[in-house]
């Protein structure tokens, strides 16, 4: 009896975050799913049921396709370069000197941001004209490497990939320094005792020790390169010529620039099942390399 | 039958004190209009330009005093969020008794869920410039009136067009040689805003005259004219001549609107590809600064139809799921003397589409030289599909990155195509 009240109590403490997951979460992703079969303006009060069209549609466009390959660039670039500069950057100051840890607060300080402060910053850094890296690189006689980043479409996304790799990866070095933190100095000790060099102590110590901080490191970046829409709301909107769409902006282009919410809404369930899939060959990647 | 203990009892009141108190909440939310007992009536005036509140206070004061009963309380969002969820509480009456909405696309979606009032025959409806408020009709019914009148015409320095003796030219080769004139200067011909508004502002002068009609872009959107045309290769080539001769600044397309601007502001460029509605923001930085507004003629002197480009914009309209449509009406109405327009428009320094209004800063006075000339309403907001009007823009970014105009057109079209499949 006491058993089964307490069970009751255990229930209700579930509850509040139960209805707020539903309230919240479940129930507008399955409006979501729902307003996807539709050709829902976002505005009228009717709206006709489409089956699959929206789909359909979405992988008709060329500008879709166009996003979808984007943003696997973007998340690529992304996840490459952001592990390994906060993986150099923990590397490098992983260890509780007073110089170190002022260099962590200052490296991390760009995650304090808002992304729309980043995103104006950097705007105005990357202008041809009167931006600072531009003069810069003039001033240093650097003329050939000056260039045109964020209306040139062969380099725009990389442009703006290179302001969110500068935004997290202080942060992400937090995490890798945490985990490094975590491996026992004996382990060290006891392999160049047995002549283990630099490279052989990172290759077999510390890399696969660092094992589950790096699958969150990924796994985070990734979902923030999916993510990464206010960045590119402020910087190019897209642009130029959707060399620099995403899903996340395509999604808000279509529903809140040309009233398609039902087409929207299959992009956003396109985008739901994309992240899903990632995360989920992330997480399995993680469980192989814990059993390996 | 099971009686409820006191347990039940009290889990009973907390539902019903949560409820009560939910509804109170939610009833505070709501932000439409509202009568209280005395009979007056609160209307919400719901828009976009949170910089025109400070103009608009004192006039809905005056408002106020002389309609003792009808009270309004103005809300405002960023346009960004306006497009995103405003017509969402507009649809559901929740806010808005007044609102403003913008020409294009959203006006079309408003429209289409019959959100408007149907305004025609109102007899203020006279005050306004009959022309400039067409953009707020659909179907013969004046659904919401344009308050805002600006010219999409690039901006020139007057001071430096004197210094080297040139005037507004009358054609295509009369305006490449002004730029060529300005580049031998030192002078950065245009500054153009090619990463966000340059190709939107620009392309509404450069195609003008190359398809001197009202309705081109509906029928492309129709299927009954294509991108691939003569008339939009022309005007892409014209663009990509403007740039391949180094009349834009440098990497044009990668310039935002502030840059470009500032190029302008500090005499280093002679033209700003923008629009009348920059003027006072120019002159604000700079005073010094003269300004007059031109339009490049893309054809030969005798060809050419339009002087240049309009839009008027700030649609003001009365929420047809207002409680109040009659006291809604009489704030529009009251809008729409010319001494309030007049007080408007010399506090935010946007011109306005009402009849009789004395301007007092110079720069307002320079677009309404412009009411005598012949302008055609803005090409750009006839497109009414957003995917489709991004095509078009992209289609000169497209250019200005380097693809030819036929590339950049087919590549426009298709996207048009697949809009005109569904």
């Amino acid at each position: 009896m006491r058993a089964m009240k307490h069970k009751r109590a255990l229930w209700l403490f579930l509850l509040p975050g139960t209805l707020l997951y539903l309230f919240l979460f479940a129930y507008p992703t399955l409006s979501g799913l729902f307003y996807s079969f539709t050709d829902w303006d976002g505005v009228s009060d009717s709206y006709r049921m489409v089956g699959l069209d929206n789909y359909k549609d979405s992988f008709d466009s060329l500008v879709f396709r166009k996003t979808l390959l984007n943003n696997v660039k973007f998340m690529l670039s992304v996840v490459i370069v952001q592990t390994i500069v906060s993986l150099v950057l923990a590397i490098l100051l992983s260890r509780n000197t007073r110089t170190r840890v002022f260099l962590r607060a200052l490296y991390f300080l760009p995650a304090i941001l808002s992304s729309v402060s980043v995103g104006l910053i950097w705007s105005f850094v990357y202008d041809p004209t009167i931006g600072m890296l531009n003069l810069g690189l003039r001033g240093a006689g650097l003329d050939s490497l000056a260039q045109n980043w964020m209306g040139d479409r062969h380099i725009a996304l990389y442009a703006i990939a290179a302001v969110q790799v500068w935004a997290h990866a202080g942060q992400m070095m937090i995490v890798f320094i945490a985990g490094l933190q975590s491996i026992p100095g004996e382990l060290y000790e006891s392999a160049r005792i047995d002549g283990g060099n630099r490279w052989q102590l990172f290759r077999h110590i510390t890399w696969p020790l660092l094992a589950p901080a790096s699958a969150i490191v990924i796994a985070y970046t990734t979902i923030q390169s999916f993510k990464a829409f206010d960045l590119i709301f402020v910087m190019t909107d897209g642009g130029p010529n959707n060399a620099t769409e995403i899903l996340s902006t395509y999604i808000y282009h279509t529903a809140f620039g040309n009233y398609q919410f039902g087409l929207a809404s299959a992009g956003s369930m396109i985008f739901l099942i994309v992240l899903a899939v990632l995360t989920y060959l992330q997480f399995k990647a993680l469980r192989t390399d814990r059993a390996a | 039958m099971r009686k409820a203990g006191k347990s039940g009892k009290k889990l009973r009141y907390i539902w019903a004190s949560g409820a009560l108190a939910l509804t109170a909440v939610l009833s505070a939310c709501g932000g439409g209009g509202s009568a209280s007992s005395d009979g007056s009536v609160t209307l919400n005036f719901l828009h976009w330009r949170g910089e025109d509140v400070k103009a608009l206070e004192p006039i809905i004061d005056k408002f106020e005093q002389a309609n003792p009963k009808i009270k309004v309380e103005m809300q405002t969002l960023p346009s960004d969020q306006y497009q995103s969820t405003a017509q969402a509480k507009l649809s559901d009456g929740s806010v808005g008794d007044v609102f403003a909405s913008f020409p294009g696309a959203q006006f079309d979606a408003l429209a289409k869920a019959g959100v408007f009032t149907d305004l025609t025959g109102a007899t203020w409806l006279k005050s306004f410039n009959a022309d400039l408020i067409a953009a707020g009709q659909q179907e013969g019914k004046q659904l919401a009136v344009p308050y805002q009148l600006v010219y999409n015409d690039p901006i020139y320095n007057v001071k430096l067009f004197e210094k080297y003796g040139l005037t507004p030219p009358k054609d295509w080769e009369g305006f490449l040689a002004l730029c060529q004139k300005l580049k031998d200067n030192g002078i950065i011909p245009i500054a153009f805003a090619g990463a966000d508004i340059g190709p939107g502002q620009f392309m509404n002068t450069m195609v003008m005259n190359n398809e001197p009609s009202e309705d081109i872009f509906e029928k492309v959107e129709a299927g009954e004219a294509k991108l691939t045309d003569d008339w939009w290769i022309k005007t892409l080539t014209q663009i990509k001549e403007l740039n391949d001769k180094g009349y834009f600044q440098p990497d044009a397309l990668g310039t935002k609107d502030a840059a470009a601007g500032a190029l302008f502001i500090q005499e280093k460029a002679g033209m700003l590809a923008s629009g009348s509605y920059q003027l006072a923001q120019n002159a604000a930085q700079n005073p010094d600064l003269q300004q007059a507004l031109l339009a490049p003629i893309t054809v030969s002197a005798s060809e050419a139809k339009y002087e240049g480009v309009h839009t008027s914009t700030f649609m003001l309209a009365v929420n047809s799921k207002s409680k109040h449509p009659e006291e809604a009406k009489k704030f529009l109405e009251y809008l729409s003397q010319p001494d309030v327009a007049g007080e408007y428009a010399n506090a935010t320094g946007q011109n306005v589409t009402v009849d009789g209004v004395s301007y007092t800063s110079p720069e307002l006075k320079v677009a309404q030289d412009w009411t005598s000339k012949k302008t055609l309403f803005q090409p750009r907001f006839t497109i009414k599909n957003g995917d489709n009007q991004k095509a078009v823009t992209n289609s000169i970014q497209a250019v200005l990155g380097g693809a030819s105009p036929e590339e950049a057109a087919q590549e426009a079209q298709a996207v048009i195509d697949q809009h005109l499949s569904k």
